[in-house]
């Protein structure tokens, strides 16, 4: 199932230039998301949130310590949990139907079968008459929920998501974090969910985890009380708001406390 | 929704269709009134309509006892032999050297140090090894038309999104899969441009070639009336190079705008 344990990760890369030193981009990271769970990691850019994420994935591996899903440690890539990158990963040369089948369709599922699980989620994710069309023609929102849709159709345990929202616009944004807690709801996937803006993480986290500046650590942990459903109206009360501030607090002491401590390293993204 | 729509169908012809016929009538009125009010030599500079007659006879006596058709079939025949050979050949090495470091570092020293040189520099040896007969030029032509698609080739398996290939790993593809639904695909907007580029230069060497070395063929024609100061069949020679290169050159640009149509605008 979904559970994912993280312990005690470390990841160091080496310098890319002779003289350079290695950078240590995460230093004995562990925490725990339930099956089901939704878990939002906030930090500062260039803390290793990324870099956690791509361990979880199986792009990289951790220099020390272990990732297990399900019970399974992390060895390599696979189906039973989807990235949903930042910048929307579709293939251009397929329609939104055909990105969407691509990955059933390559794993040996039937082309019905395939033809009707697209279907499912493109209705699932307000799609339907775009099937045809191709990823140039679609807006960034668009691109972003034919990403998702792709996501889902593996029936992933576990969805890893990299800043999803981030390149959105404002509304567009608020759209579809409404969306996902909606696909929660009946998908009930495990999300991992990085993001650097507070609000999106208090809004859909039910626990979340502060990450200090890099090396990135587990600065604190933060369970968020709200029940599921939620809608935005909860973003007005004192709770909310009282959460929002105690997380921004807490990156800021990072950000002030530690900005001596070199460049961001080249492997990871923001 | 944003959805980009395309601009209504307009009947006619478009603007741009518009202003390049009126250049070319006016380069063909320049042409006739420059001939006619100069008064210039047709050894010189031959008027249209001089042309005109002579295109006639080229096309009911042939040239150098064989038809007009012959001709360019012949300059067709070998360009195109060798165009698709070296375009068969050079997509698979391309892609390799794209792929593996190895492959690349191994054939580099071989085709950087061909790159620079130009094909008709090795017109004589072709000469000296394979004769004046067909193998040679074809040879060349194949060439140089690999030349260009294996660099290109080359640098659309380079340039795939390191994105794309995380997704088809996340989604479970064998390495194969990788490549042939996920790498091949994406590299086919750089190996078009390989093939545009070694079908101009295969059609600019055969004629070429021919110029040195053949019994027909529009080079040859070139050649051979430019000795017997034939100068309205050197012009007609030429201009129909020109056309056959811009009509190639329509076909592949229709075939790409078809098959890599999701690239946009």
């Amino acid at each position: 199932m979904g559970k994912i344990v993280v312990r005690d990760v470390s990841r160091t890369f080496a310098s890319s230039s002779r003289h350079g030193s290695d950078v240590q981009a995460l230093d004995q990271v562990s925490l725990e998301i339930a099956d089901q769970e939704i878990v939002c990691l906030v930090g500062p850019s260039g803390c290793g949130k990324s870099t956690l994420l791509n361990i979880l994935a199986g792009f990289d591996a951790p220099t020390m310590g272990d990732v297990r899903i399900g019970d399974i440690e992390v060895r390599s890539a696979g189906p039973d949990r989807i990235v949903v990158f930042q910048t929307p990963a579709l293939f251009p040369w397929m329609t939104v139907r055909d990105n969407i089948a691509f990955g059933p369709r390559k794993r040996g599922v039937s082309a019905r079968q395939c033809s009707e699980d697209a279907a499912h989620y493109m209705h699932a994710m307000g799609l339907d008459d775009f099937s045809s069309h191709y990823p140039y023609q679609l807006s960034g929102g668009m691109r972003q929920r034919v990403q998702i849709a792709s996501a889902l159709v593996n029936r992933p345990d576990v969805l890893l998501m990299d800043e999803p929202f981030v390149a959105l616009d404002f509304q567009t944004r608020l759209g579809m974090q409404e969306l996902l807690l909606q696909i929660w709801e009946e998908f009930h996937p495990t999300i991992f969910f990085i993001t650097h803006d507070v609000e999106e993480a208090v809004f859909l986290a039910d626990r979340l985890y502060v990450m200090t500046q890099r090396p990135g650590r587990v600065k604190e942990e933060i369970a968020v009380p709200f029940p599921k459903p939620r809608t935005f109206d909860i973003v007005t009360t004192p709770t909310f708001v009282a959460l929002k501030e105690r997380v921004f607090h807490l990156i800021r002491e990072e950000l002030t406390t530690s900005n001596s401590r070199g460049s961001i390293p080249g492997r990871t993204r923001s | 929704m944003a959805v980009v729509t395309r601009p209504l169908a307009r009947s006619g012809m478009s603007r741009e269709a518009v202003v390049s016929t009126v250049t070319v009538v006016a380069v063909i009125i320049a042409w006739i009134v420059v001939t006619t009010a100069f008064r210039i030599s047709p050894l010189i500079l031959p008027s249209p309509k001089a042309m005109g007659s002579e295109l006639e006879t080229l096309l009911s006596v042939g040239y150098a006892g064989k038809p007009l058709y012959v001709h360019v079939a012949m300059s067709l025949f070998r360009s195109l032999t060798g165009l698709v050979a070296g375009i068969a050949l050079a997509i698979p090495i391309g892609l390799a050297m794209g792929y593996n470091r190895t492959v690349n570092a191994a054939l580099v020293p071989i085709f950087g140090f061909f790159r620079p040189i130009p094909p008709i520099a090795f017109i004589p040896l072709m000469i000296l090894w394979f004769g004046i007969g067909e193998l040679g030029k074809i040879l060349l032509i194949f060439a140089a038309s690999f030349n260009y698609t294996v660099l290109n080739s080359a640098a659309g398996m380079r340039s795939v999104p390191e994105q794309l290939i995380r997704k088809g790993r996340n989604l479970g593809l064998t390495r194969g899969q990788l490549f042939t639904s996920v790498m091949l695909p994406a590299a086919m907007p750089h190996i078009f441009t390989g093939i545009k580029t070694s079908t101009a230069v295969s059609w600019a060497i055969v004629v070429a070639a021919e110029l040195i070395a053949a019994q027909e063929g529009l080079g040859f024609i070139i050649q051979d009336a430019g000795t017997f100061f034939r100068i309205s069949d050197v012009f007609i020679g030429i201009i129909i190079i020109g056309l056959i290169g811009v009509s190639l050159e329509l076909v592949i640009s229709l075939i790409e705008r078809r098959t890599l149509h999701w690239q946009g605008k």
